[in-house]
């Protein structure tokens, strides 16, 4: 596709880009992903958003060996060990890691890059419950960031600024819940890489050009017949899908498997509600990005979740679920213990569980459980 | 038809050659260093014994970790498939394997028809496998084949609290210098390893018939232990260790039959 050329050169020059940009003093703001930061306020305040999303890589998880303990979930590890070794360099640029906290294992990220190196983190809590109180908590944790924000950009959000960031990132939103929608039944015109491609592009992309890309795309593929294929169509659900973590999604690919949903508490960009525009904005913002968002593992009760992926399981006309979580994340070890159980109550449907520290030794039993997951799938649908 | 199953394991690597439903003959040798070469002198002993050649072979199914490498064969299942095939073939009212190979451990579930309908694997430590057993036999000074008896005799299994091997390994050693039996150890490494496995298994649940394969199923301790740690009957093919082969060489049987009536 030539649109995914046009995404892979603009984000080659990114880096340059941002650079550029820091220099004319513009400011840089990361933050992590978990899909809890309301990036409208960053571009409202003038300054860049970038999500820090990269993993797979043991090397950087091995790094944090000397002030972590072992069971801090395997991404949060690798976020740290690119801050404070410098390998990163988008977190190299950053002037300000905004951290909204979702539990234990992001916290350490905020703590140790706070105490270990010279970037300045900005964390904010985010309830595990949805009600009067937590909503207020949140709303005023993302207040405090704005008030942050300004303060780092000398530049006021005026409600005009912010209704503008947030219709641009609503029609991402659209975008991406549109070309996801595409895959709901029959052939599956995108491929599950480059729709996760261009989620994880979409974290550092620059906004304007990464909703155009979005636009041609969406054009192209509405035009598009895909062939019909017959692959098992699958769930891909879990805790963290990083951009440089593409192991499962090759070996299900590579096993014959297509995957045509993906549901992540990290890595996949939350695209299926919208902020509304009008009256108070910070509340709609907190609306959307709080008690709308599909809640991670970690939410008590977990039901809005487990009949969230019952929901995707019938939407999209699944033939089995994929569970992919990091090794020490033990909200997503607990549900992959019970989940399966309501699965097959419900849809019939069984599911596979694989987990990883992004140990390349990995590979071989991960390949085993994928490919006897995909062939009994194969194995049922063909009586 | 002439068929063949190559299994291709940590430790062995083990082939099965089947006409129609006859096993004709099988192999097992140490894996070694190169997969590539055990799954030829495998396949080729094999041959040997049934009086064949390599051409004389319509179809092969490989598995077993190093499933990919067996160049020569037509199609790679993974070693769950292929136990699943295997003991079925033998046995269709099982339910559930427990297999107990040199590198990893599993626990199948199947349904009425024999088909996988759910299954675990260990992880990549060596806790709960073949290669814990062969290490402790080494510690101890035990051959593998006598430990199953040996176990036996221990009428007060030690408590063996460490399921790491590297760390079983040190408390053995204590053990033995408090001056505990042979006996006991062994009692107590058995019960350690089927602690293990039944922790693993929970989650795929033991339904009658259980069936137990792998190399591991050889030793009589082991069975005992597990019987005892699951509180059901298992039952054990005459020959654990060529299971994951024979279901290979069974599903090329399958795979053979459908390419024939699409011809």
């Amino acid at each position: 596709m030539e649109i995914m050329h046009k995404l892979a050169s603009h984000l080659k020059t990114r880096l340059v880009e941002l650079n550029r940009a820091k220099q004319q003093g513009r400011k840089i703001v990361g933050y992590t992903p978990g899909g809890y930061l309301p990036e409208e306020l960053i571009l409202a305040s003038g300054a860049i958003p970038i999500c820090l999303i990269r993993g797979g890589d043991h090397s950087v998880v091995e790094l944090t060996g000397a002030y972590l303990c072992r069971w801090i979930d395997t991404f949060c590890r690798a976020q740290i060990g690119y801050a404070v070794s410098g390998d990163d360099p988008y977190y190299s640029i950053v002037d300000l890691l905004a951290i909204p906290i979702t539990d234990n294992h992001i916290r350490a990220i905020s703590d140790i890059t706070d105490h270990s190196t010279d970037i300045e983190v900005f964390p904010f809590g985010v309830p595990h419950m949805k009600e009067e109180s937590t909503f207020s908590y949140y709303l005023h944790g993302i207040t405090r960031l704005k008030a942050k924000l300004e303060a780092l950009t000398g530049t006021e959000i005026t409600k005009p600024k912010l209704r503008e960031a947030i219709s641009l990132c609503n029609r991402e939103r659209e975008l991406f819940r549109e070309i996801s929608l595409m895959r709901k039944s029959g052939p599956v015109p995108i491929s599950s890489r480059d729709f996760v491609a261009l989620n994880h592009a979409s974290f550092l992309a620059d906004k304007e050009v990464m909703v155009e890309i979005l636009e041609s795309l969406y054009k192209e593929l509405k035009g598009r017949i895909a062939l019909p294929d017959g692959h098992p169509r699958i769930l891909l659900t879990g805790s963290t899908l990083a951009m440089g973590d593409s192991r499962v999604l090759d070996l299900i690919d590579e096993a014959g498997g297509e995957v045509v949903i993906e549901e992540f508490a990290e890595g996949i960009r939350p695209y299926w509600e919208n902020v509304n525009p009008d009256g108070d904005l910070m509340k709609a913002l907190a609306e959307c990005y709080f008690m709308q968002r599909v809640p991670p593992a970690w939410f008590r009760p977990g039901n809005e979740r487990r009949d969230f992926l019952i929901k995707l399981a019938k939407d999209f006309n699944v033939d089995g679920v994929i569970w992919y979580q990091l090794m020490y994340r033990e909200s997503y070890k607990t549900e992959s213990y019970y989940f399966p159980d309501k699965l097959k109550r419900d849809t019939g449907l069984r599911m596979l569980t694989v987990e990883s520290d992004y140990d390349p030794s990995e590979m071989g039993p991960l390949r085993t459980r994928i490919e006897t997951f995909i062939e009994t799938i194969r194995g049922k649908r063909h009586g | 038809m002439i068929v063949a199953g190559v299994d291709i394991g940590a430790a062995t690597a083990k082939a099965v050659i089947l006409s129609d439903d006859k096993v004709l003959s099988s192999s097992v040798i140490p894996t070694g260093y190169s997969v590539v070469m055990a799954a030829e002198a495998v396949t080729k002993e094999a041959l040997l014994r049934s009086g064949l050649s390599m051409s004389q072979l319509e179809y092969i199914v490989s598995t077993g970790y190093g499933r990919r490498a067996v160049s020569f064969a037509n199609k790679a299942l993974t070693e769950i498939i292929c136990h699943a095939a295997g003991v079925s073939s033998l046995m269709p009212q099982a339910r559930t394997i427990v297999d107990i190979g040199g590198q990893d451990s599993k626990v199948i579930g199947l349904d009425a028809d024999g088909n996988v309908s759910n299954f675990v694997m260990n992880d990549k430590c060596a806790a709960g496998t073949g290669r814990f057993l062969e290490v402790m036999a080494g510690v101890l000074g035990v051959e593998i084949s006598e430990m199953g008896a040996i176990s036996l005799l221990g009428k007060e299994p030690c408590q063996i609290t460490s399921t790491c091997t590297v760390f079983a390994e040190s408390e053995m050693v204590s053990l033995r210098a408090e001056g505990k039996s042979r006996e006991n150890i062994l009692a107590g490494i058995n019960k350690a390893l089927v602690h293990r496995i039944a922790i693993m298994g929970q989650s795929v649940g033991f339904r009658e018939k259980v069936a137990f394969t792998g190399g591991v199923a050889k030793n009589i301790g082991i069975r005992k232990a597990l019987e005892d740690g699951i509180g059901l009957k298992i039952w054990v093919p005459e020959e654990p260790q060529i299971i994951g082969a024979l279901g290979a060489a069974i599903l090329a049987k399958t795979e053979l039959a459908s390419l024939t009536q699409i011809r």
